[in-house]
Order: structure tokens, then sequence, then C-alpha cells
């Protein structure tokens, strides 16, 4: 069965609706969480996740009520942390790992993190049983490619295309996909793109997909109310379950 | 003296993945990664090749101006009972030192094949002289501006625009040149494979950091022999401002094994460090933006907090990794001047010495009034003059009153 892993944004509109929307997203089938953490500077996302961003940070989130959120949230679904690198560690590596111990989340996702900066902090978390999430371009050659796909944890993030989240582009990837293979025998999900209409095409060759702007754009939508938002994303994670898998 | 200047190695060179210290390295997506790779290769292939750097010499000999002369302030001199120099950058092509980095990246990007380039800007200074180049090599060229500078700078603009290039008003964040910056990023991973990215100071992921010191250190390699012949000797101090850093690394860098020398960085002061500003290094703490590790202003979550300056180039809440290293090493001394100090350095050179400095520039200039007396008396102090004010008039104007015409 091919995976579903489902990003949202932690604070937009509130913090309740995030836990609710973790729940329900879970019994629509998700297999996997990505927490996101806002950040003032998301430079690998496209406007539609900036923008989810720079709300949350205005409605007042703190770091402290990510921990408060994941507590509630983790119990439910297998919860990675996604966010850039500056305020894991300015808020302190150390910290988040202790926290997510706690909490029950299994790790971390951070876009802005490569391989070669990674490595400390990667041997770090996996001591305490914590995944990094290692990513894949479609630029990477094939030597690149091996390096991080021998040591990689939990799943690879195989970027769709070069770009940022949510742009309609897409790419070529089976060359990418068979070097990974070559060297790994992790999981490959393929994330960036993703959504309802695109997910059944993306999945092929994978073992799963990652959702981000697809629900992140309802979670903006001013028109639905709470409940509308949380049953309109939880119906098209199913839809993308079903569809990578028919 | 060779002929034509060439890089030198530094004993503070980055490590193989671009690490001063704890700063600087690369902190990107993915899909940038390969990209940083071959451009440090292709960048290394030419960091000490005399046939690239006399072409990027023929460009600043005959269409840049280099090298810039180095003035002696005969009226801040007697004022100040000093010795006083100043490194006239703004007089090159377009009115700053921007227009080194530009040539030489240019060059750099050709040869690589790219036939388009990108630039984030903040006052434009670095926008106009990306646009210049991209017009001159033949190079597609777009500019991404924050909103608030596209206001504060329109003469730069219309420039940018006259001159063949694109210009995006980024409407993100702060809509100034740290969230132009965000959006050229994503930019530049859109089209990593086709677009060379000309970053406008010492920053960024490695190599440019290495890369743009090496090449804006053109600066402090003429001036040391400038000041030899006028002077016979060092100067005791050598005072630039910083933004990202990239004209004050440009001076410094020939200075800093000469223990005598003083270097002193100004960072932007805006309404004072108990209020809004841009001294990060003053004010910030070790972190990472824009592909680096460096000092950065911040909150106790790590969310980038706005800087503000007068003047568009300094108005960054970051700064260049090897001045975050250079200072914790103790080896460049940082201090900041405010937004009014500034300005009243802006009217004091232009009626002493007839030199309308850039708002930038004039940070360093005015450090020469807020040093203690006996610092300044009887030395030699050099001063780089990044850029022109040409660009500063609209706003120059609207805070300024000379009273009407007679
Ligand atoms: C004239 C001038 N000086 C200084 C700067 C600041 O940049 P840096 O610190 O990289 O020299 C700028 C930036 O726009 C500038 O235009």
């Amino acid at each position: 069965m091919k995976k579903l892993v489902a990003y949202i944004t932690t604070g937009y509109p509130d913090l309740e609706f995030t836990v609710d929307l973790a729940k329900s997203l879970a019994e629509a089938g998700t297999d996997t969480l990505e927490l996101g953490i806002p950040f003032s500077d998301p430079v690998a996302d496209g406007p539609v996740i900036e923008k989810a961003n720079l709300l949350s940070l205005k409605n007042g989130f703190k770091i402290s009520q990510l921990f408060e959120v994941s507590a509630q949230i983790a119990s439910d679904i297998d919860t990675l942390w996604m966010g850039y690198f500056n305020p894991f560690y300015h808020f302190g590596i150390d910290r988040f790992i202790e926290e997510a111990n706690k909490s029950g989340v299994n790790g971390f996702i951070i876009p802005d993190l490569p391989f070669e900066e990674a490595k400390p902090y990667k041997a770090q978390m996996k001591e305490k049983s914590l995944a990094l999430i290692d990513f894949i371009a479609p630029t990477d050659p094939k030597e690149r490619i091996s390096k991080i796909a021998k040591d990689a944890d939990k799943f690879i993030y195989l970027v769709a295309y070069a770009g940022i989240t949510g742009s309609g582009k897409s790419e070529e990837l089976s060359s990418t996909i068979s070097s990974i293979r070559e060297f790994s025998n992790t999981p490959v999900y393929v994330g960036f793109g993703v959504n309802a209409d695109t997910a059944k095409a993306k999945a092929k060759g994978v073992d799963g997909v990652i959702v981000g702007s697809a629900f992140v754009k309802i979670l903006l939508d001013d028109s639905l109310s709470h409940t509308q938002k949380i049953e309109k994303i939880s119906k098209m994670a199913k839809e993308i379950k079903e569809k990578i898998n028919e | 003296m060779s002929e034509f200047y060439i890089p030198k190695k530094s004993p503070y060179d980055p490590d193989e993945l671009g690490h001063f210290g704890i700063f600087g390295g690369r902190y990107v997506p993915e899909t940038l990664m390969p990209v940083l790779e071959e451009l440090k290769r292709d960048y290394e292939a030419v960091r000490f090749d005399r046939d690239f750097w006399a072409e990027v010499d023929y460009y600043y000999k005959n269409y840049v101006g280099r090298p810039s002369s180095l003035y002696f302030a005969e009226n801040l001199s007697k004022e100040l009972n000093a010795k006083i120099y100043l490194k006239r950058e703004d007089l090159n092509h377009t009115g700053a030192h921007k227009i080194n980095h530009t040539v030489a990246q240019a060059i750099l990007a050709k040869r690589l094949g790219k036939k388009k380039i990108i630039a984030e800007t903040g006052a434009g200074q670095h926008g106009v002289a990306t646009a210049t180049v991209a017009a001159l090599f033949g190079l597609e060229c777009e500019i991404f501006m924050g909103a608030k500078d596209v206001a504060r700078q329109e003469l730069n603009v219309f420039r940018m625009k006259l001159l063949g290039a694109k210009v995006h008003a980024v409407q993100s964040g702060s809509k100034t040149l740290k969230d132009a910056m965000n959006d050229a990023i994503r930019h530049w991973v859109t089209n990593a494979r086709d677009t060379f990215y000309v970053i406008g100071t010492v920053a960024g992921p490695h190599p440019y950091p290495m890369m743009i010191r090496d090449i804006q250190s053109i600066i402090g390699w003429e001036a040391k022999s400038q000041i030899l012949k006028a002077e016979g000797r060092l100067p005791d101090k050598v005072i630039a401002c910083i933004g990202g850093g990239s004209n004050a690394i440009g001076i410094f860098n020939h200075f800093l094994e000469d223990k005598e020398v003083e270097c002193i960085g100004i960072e932007a002061g805006g309404l004072g460090l108990d209020s809004k500003h841009g001294a990060s290094l003053a004010k910030g703490s070790p972190g990472v933006l824009h592909g680096q590790m460096s000092y950065l202003l911040q909150d106790e979550d790590g969310q980038i907090l706005e800087a503000h300056s007068i003047s568009a180039g300094l108005d960054y809440p970051g700064i260049g990794p090897e001045h975050a290293y250079l200072k914790e090493q103790g080896v460049v001394k940082y201090d900041n001047i405010t937004d009014k100090e500034a300005l009243d350095a802006f009217v004091w050179l232009s009626q002493k010495e007839g030199i309308i400095p850039a708002f930038e520039s004039s940070h360093a200039v005015a450090y020469l009034k807020k040093m203690p007396k006996d610092e300044v008396e009887g030395r030699v102090i050099l001063v780089n003059v990044s850029g022109r004010g040409d660009k500063d008039m609209i706003q120059a104007k609207e805070m300024l009153s000379f009273g009407g015409a007679e």
C-alpha cells in the first residue's frame, strides 16, 4: 500500500483547529503527519504555504505551543516536525530532541539543512530514535544520490521538480528514482505539487506522496467554517490515498 | 605588485564546505546543492587564473573606470586634524562598488554558458550594476526588490528598467532586502539549471561569501598601494559601512594581516540600538538565513526580525559569515552609526569636499566624528566611500531643507 504524508501549518487558523485536523486526517487514512513550524522566511515554499506561515506567526504562534499541540496529536498519528533550520538551531536542537521524545514525535524534516550540514544533528537524533528525513532532488547527480540514499532513514523525500512547493511544474523522475533504488531500500515518497489531480501520476514508481499546498489552500479559504475546512481536507486526503493505490 | 588584480589566498579562507569557524556553510534546499557544488568547482578553477582576471581587468579599466582614485580629503583633514583619505568607489561606473562583483560574476556566468542572471537588491545599486552587466554581456536579467525599497529608490528602479531588466516588487514580509533575497532564492531554485544568481554581497551559501570577498578585495589591493605611495606608510584605521559586508571586506582584506592597521566595520544603528536598527553583530545572535550561518536579528523562537535603516542597502537583519567570524576572532572592530548621524555626515561630506556620498557610505564617513578625538588626531585614516548619493536624492530632499532658491 502506498503511503500518504500530509503537511499542515501549525497554529492556523488556531491551535485547536490544528489538533482537530490532525486527528481527522489520521482517520481519513493519512499515514504520516508533517506538522509545520511556521517561519518568517520560508524560502523553499510557494505563496500558499508562505502565507499560512506568516498568518500563524501573526496569530502569535510560539514554539512552546508546538510542543503542547504535538503531545495531543502524536498518539494518533505518526508525526514529524517540519520546519526551517533557524528556529531549531536557535531554540536548541537538544531541546527539540527532548521534546520530541516527550511528546511522541518521531523525527524531523528540515528543507534547508542538506546532507553535509545535517551530519552531526542526524547522528544526535538517531541516538534518541528520531529520524531526520533526507531530501533528493531531480538536479542531483548519481554520485550525490548514492551518498544521501545510503544513510537515509524512514523515507526519502524526493522533490518532484526544481522549484518551490505548490507550483504546477512536473519533471521526469524515473532515472532519479532508479538511481535511488540502486543504493537504498528506504521507501521513496514524492512531494511538491501533489494534489488530487496529480497524485496518481506522481505516485508512479514511488512508495508514497507528500501533500502540502493542496491542503493548505483549503486551510486558507476564508469562505469555509472550521468544520467545513476539516471535512474538505480530510475528504481530499482520503481521495488521494485511494488514487495512489488504484 | 602584479600589473592587474588577482585574488590571494587568505588566512581567513573558509574550509572545503565553506565554513568560517561555525559560520558560513550551505543551508539551502537540496535542489541547489549540485548547483553550488558546480559553482564551487568552477570558481576554484578561475580563482587564481590569469586569463580570467585579465578579462575582468579589461572591463575594470575600460568600462568601470578602475583603479578608483584615493582622494586626500583636505578639508576634512584640516577640520579633524588628521589625514583622511577617501577611497572613491563612488566614481565607478553606476556609482558604487557593486559593479566590481557584477562584472566578475557576469564574466563567470558567461564562461559557464548561463544566459540568464538574477539578483536581489536593497538600495538598487546592486540591481543597477547587475542590469548593467546584463546589457553589456547580452544576458537576460531579472531583479528582485522589496516593495518598500521600490518606493524609496524609484530612480534606481527606472534605471534598471531602462537597462532592459525586469524588476519584481516583492510584497512579502518586511518588503525590503531580506524578502527580495527570499524571492530571488525561490526563483533560483525553480530555474537552477540555466540561471546564474549574482548575489550582491558577501553572503549566501558557499562559495558566494568567499568569491565575492575575493572579487571586492581589489578595493583594498588598490588602496594599499595608493596610500603607500601617498604616505609611505600604512593607514592607522580603515573604515567602511556594512550591509552584507562586501565593500567592507573588500577594503579590509588586504590589511587584515597588518597588525598595525585597525579595520572598523560600521553597521546601521538606525533609530538607536534600543529601537529599530540593522546592527546584526551588535544585537543579533548566530543563526541561519539565506543559505548561511551568521549573526542575525531574531526573536527567542528564531523568527527573523525586521531591520531598519535610513539606507536601503544596510536595511538587512543579517551579515556576511566572514564578518561574524572576524568579529569573534577579534580581527576587525565593529561599531554602528544612527540614521541621524549618517544624514549629518551626508551633508558634511557634501559641503566640505563636494562629494555627495550614498546614505550607506555616509555611515562610514560619520564614524570620523563619532570616534574619540585622540583616536583621530594625527592619524592616517582610510574611509571607503562605497557609493555616490545620487540614488538618495529623493529621500534626502524629503528630510533636509536648505530653503528656496534666492
Ligand atoms: C553604496 C553602497 N554601499 C554599501 C552597501 C552595502 O552593501 P555591502 O555591505 O555589501 O557593501 C550598498 C548596498 O546596496 C550600497 O549601495
